[in-house]
């Protein structure tokens, strides 16, 4: 971080620090709580950020284990990276309840997912938000939905792995799954299959919230069920086929709990949601699947909504 | 300040980084934990605990054939130096680099990691003291 600062900033002498004001962050634009079947995504590109001030007012938003952690982190770039996912979090949530980003706390389920602790406040109850973050070198993603467990996770389209890819899916996926690797002749869509299977099971283990050996990746398949078929609880689907998830030892039962959606995001990479299903407020008859509403953002600078642009495409649910 | 450099000793193997990228934050020329305090005054900067280790301790080339392995997987840039203290989360690890890395270390010390100990580990030098475990117990 030190070398966006000697571009931007006249260099401090310690005794200025106290007195320099900190310039007020502009307030966030205030956000409507997601929709029972809606994931909201915010996501940020590191590299949009040029602005060395901006790490200083992400800086203030963190609590002081947040910014040990922050300062953990080897290297300057892995540190601007874990700096940048606080500030997303905090920032995300606060618009939704209009509340300080600074505000939240934060605790670990007994599996060690981060959910936000709630105070109890007297005169109005916020919004019951659950949330979940991914990121890679190029951008850091967060999911919000309103009360329902959700499990998000990016990887860039061009990520090559270092082992062969029916090695890793021997050693990691379901047989269906190393099955369906095999019917893919060609290498490059191999790849990408693989690397979008990945970030299908590693959001739909990160839903459940029992971490990577709580859920063994070996022990459940997901897939896309074709079309028109009936599913355990009755509802009929809609055309497109859709994509499921069993235990690779109760095959053909769905877990019918979990949605999901799977798209490329920015251009850059593949984005896979996997969220809970509302069963309090069914789906009357309409199309049930997850929707989406996804920003793109650098917060306290701009927030654009790109939900249905190019940037969101090639959506799978 | 003699508070200062004792925690500079005790972390030899903490990247200079951290420190740097704090002061180049607040643009200090020294390091000054007391100027830190005074704009964040809850900030401690605890150093690891150093773990002693008596007689279980992988030897030092096992160690550094695991620091190249993860170098290599995580496409560290050069001056980012990793030790056996060096925690996997730190060096930005996403669980497909983690099952890589396993991968790769089994390819290359010819062993089978089961995933619970996986799991458990989260310092370079818990992988390599688990690869020493792994071999001994197959020749043994």
């Amino acid at each position: 971080m030190s070398w966006l600062l000697r571009r931007n900033m006249l260099p401090l002498h310690s005794n200025s620090l106290a007195r320099r004001p900190f310039a007020s962050p502009l307030p966030l634009p205030p956000a409507s709580l997601p929709s029972p079947r809606e994931t909201h995504i915010w996501y940020v590109v590191p590299d949009e950020l040029k602005d060395a001030s901006l790490l200083y007012q992400y800086m203030e938003l963190l609590s002081p284990c947040e910014r040990q952690s922050v300062l953990r982190m080897n290297g300057e770039r892995l540190q601007k990276g874990a700096l940048l996912a606080r500030a997303l979090v905090r920032t995300t949530l606060a618009r939704y309840g209009r509340l300080s980003p600074k505000s939240f706390k934060f605790q670990k389920n007994r599996f060690g997912k981060p959910e936000v602790e709630w105070d109890k406040y007297d005169l109005w109850a916020p919004p019951p938000l659950q949330f979940n973050i991914s990121h890679t070198s190029t951008m850091i993603a967060c999911g919000v939905t309103l009360d329902l467990p959700i499990g998000i996770d990016i990887e860039e389209k061009q990520r090559k792995t270092s082992n062969n890819i029916l090695s890793l899916a021997h050693r990691y996926f379901s047989p269906v799954e190393v099955a369906y690797l095999k019917t893919l002749a060609d290498p490059e869509c191999r790849q990408s299959e693989f690397i979008r299977l990945w970030t299908l099971k590693e959001a739909y283990v990160k839903a459940l919230g029992r971490g990577f050996s709580g859920t063994p990746f070996k022990d459940f398949t997901i897939r896309l069920e074709a079309s028109n078929s009936k599913q355990v609880t009755g509802e009929l689907k809609s055309d497109a086929p859709s994509i499921v998830v069993e235990a690779v030892d109760d095959p053909g039962i769905l877990m019918n709990r979990w949605q999901f959606a799977l798209f490329e995001l920015n251009n850059s990479h593949y984005t896979a949601v996997c969220m809970e299903r509302d069963v309090k407020n069914p789906a009357d008859g309409e199309n049930n699947s997850l929707k989406l509403e996804v920003w793109r953002t650098l917060p306290f600078v701009e927030d654009e909504c790109v939900t249905e642009t190019d940037a969101v495409k090639n959506i799978i649910r | 300040m003699a508070s200062i450099s004792a925690t500079a000793k005790s972390i030899p193997t903490r990247p200079r980084h951290s420190l740097q990228a704090v002061n180049g934050i607040f643009g200090l020329k020294s390091v000054s934990i007391s100027s830190l305090r005074r704009s964040f005054p809850s900030i401690r900067l605890q150093p690891t605990p150093m773990r002693f280790r008596v007689c279980c301790a992988a030897k030092p080339e096992t160690v550094q054939k695991v620091c190249d392995i993860v170098k290599k997987q995580l496409a560290l840039a050069e001056d980012i130096a990793i030790t056996g203290e060096s925690k996997f989360s730190t060096l930005g690890a996403d669980s497909l680099d983690t099952v890589e890395i396993v991968m790769g270390l089994e390819e290359a010390f010819n062993i089978s990691v089961e995933e619970e100990s996986a799991q458990n580990i989260s310092t370079v030098q818990d992988a390599a003291d688990l690869i020493e475990t792994l071999v001994a117990a197959k020749s043994g």
